[in-house]
């Protein structure tokens, strides 16, 4: 029983600092914005953050963490597919040095 | 030989591993959501390569969006997915109470979502803009209003949890449905985290 509840602290702890840390990154994301900043670096540090943020609610919220890889791997490849494509078209639009 | 009785432990120990390492909730919602995240996805690369054609007018239009709604909704759907986390957690104690209140708050912040969404819609329809303007605000509004919509479906599905919640319908050995409608709307989250960026951030 008490390491049941043991248990239990530590996953709410766990879920408590996963959305600690999703908060802080949004608010660096909305810094970068608000500055207005632009370019390339900007433009892939935004969307890496992006990618941390959307795996860890993929893992950690939504529970994949806890499954078969197969699962894991689909909500990777998705972003890489999505968030690659998305530089990709970005990068294309850049005006060229 | 190996007695049955001793086969019937060994499936049971060979069907609760297979169920940990499944999908949470019902397999049948995250064929729905897969296919949801594969028709968010093509909308975005198109955004991005319509984008890529014409950034000056793309870039334009991003500057009259308000960034501070943005970021608010994002925070909010980011909380109430939290909240969801604990309702579920809360539900697999065998807490259903304590599990609607958690609920609830999700549902709370889904409707500040929901206001600060359709402030922000009213703000542009206001200034005379509409899906006609140019291809920024047909991307804008679509998605957004896209992404809207399942905003609202996934308040439904929290309603009619919480609801059962409250009536007893789950339990610490029946908590499918929780984590069927927890799953929705941590879709709703991921893809709002996704979009976010995109339409109102990257340059």
């Amino acid at each position: 029983m008490m390491n049941r509840q043991k248990k239990e602290n530590i996953t709410h702890y766990f879920s408590t600092m996963i959305w600690i840390v999703l908060v802080v990154l949004t608010i660096v994301s909305y810094c970068l914005g608000e500055t207005g900043m632009h370019g390339k670096a900007v433009m892939l540090t935004l969307l890496a953050i992006t990618m941390i943020k959307s795996q860890l609610i993929a893992h950690y919220f939504m529970g994949l963490h806890k499954t078969k890889l197969l699962w894991r791997g689909i909500m990777f490849c998705y972003f890489i597919v999505v968030g690659g494509l998305i530089a990709l078209a970005y990068l294309k639009g850049m005006p060229s040095n | 030989m190996t007695k049955p009785q001793n086969i019937g432990t060994q499936l049971n120990k060979r069907t609760t591993t297979l169920n940990q390492e499944d999908l949470p909730g019902d397999f049948a919602l995250w064929i729905f959501i897969f296919a949801e995240m594969l028709a968010f996805g093509v909308l975005f690369i198109a955004y991005a390569f319509a984008r890529a054609n014409d950034v000056a007018l793309f870039n334009e239009s991003q500057l009259t969006l308000n960034l501070t709604a943005g970021v608010i909704n994002t925070l909010v759907l980011i909380t109430s997915s939290y909240c969801v986390v604990r309702g579920v957690s809360a539900i697999k104690q065998g807490s259903p109470k304590q599990c609607a209140y958690f609920l609830m708050g999700a549902f709370l912040l889904g409707a500040v979502f929901v206001c600060v969404k359709m402030w922000e819609f009213n703000a542009k329809f206001s200034a005379g803009i509409t899906l006609s303007t140019n291809n920024f605000y047909m991307f804008y509004l679509s998605l957004t209003f896209f992404h809207f919509m399942h905003v609202l479906m996934g308040m439904v599905i929290l309603a009619c949890i919480i609801k059962k919640c409250l009536r007893g319908g789950y339990g610490a050995q029946d908590y499918v449905g929780v984590e069927t409608g927890a799953s929705f709307w941590h879709m709703v989250d991921f893809l709002w985290v996704i979009l976010f960026p995109l339409i109102y951030l990257i340059r």
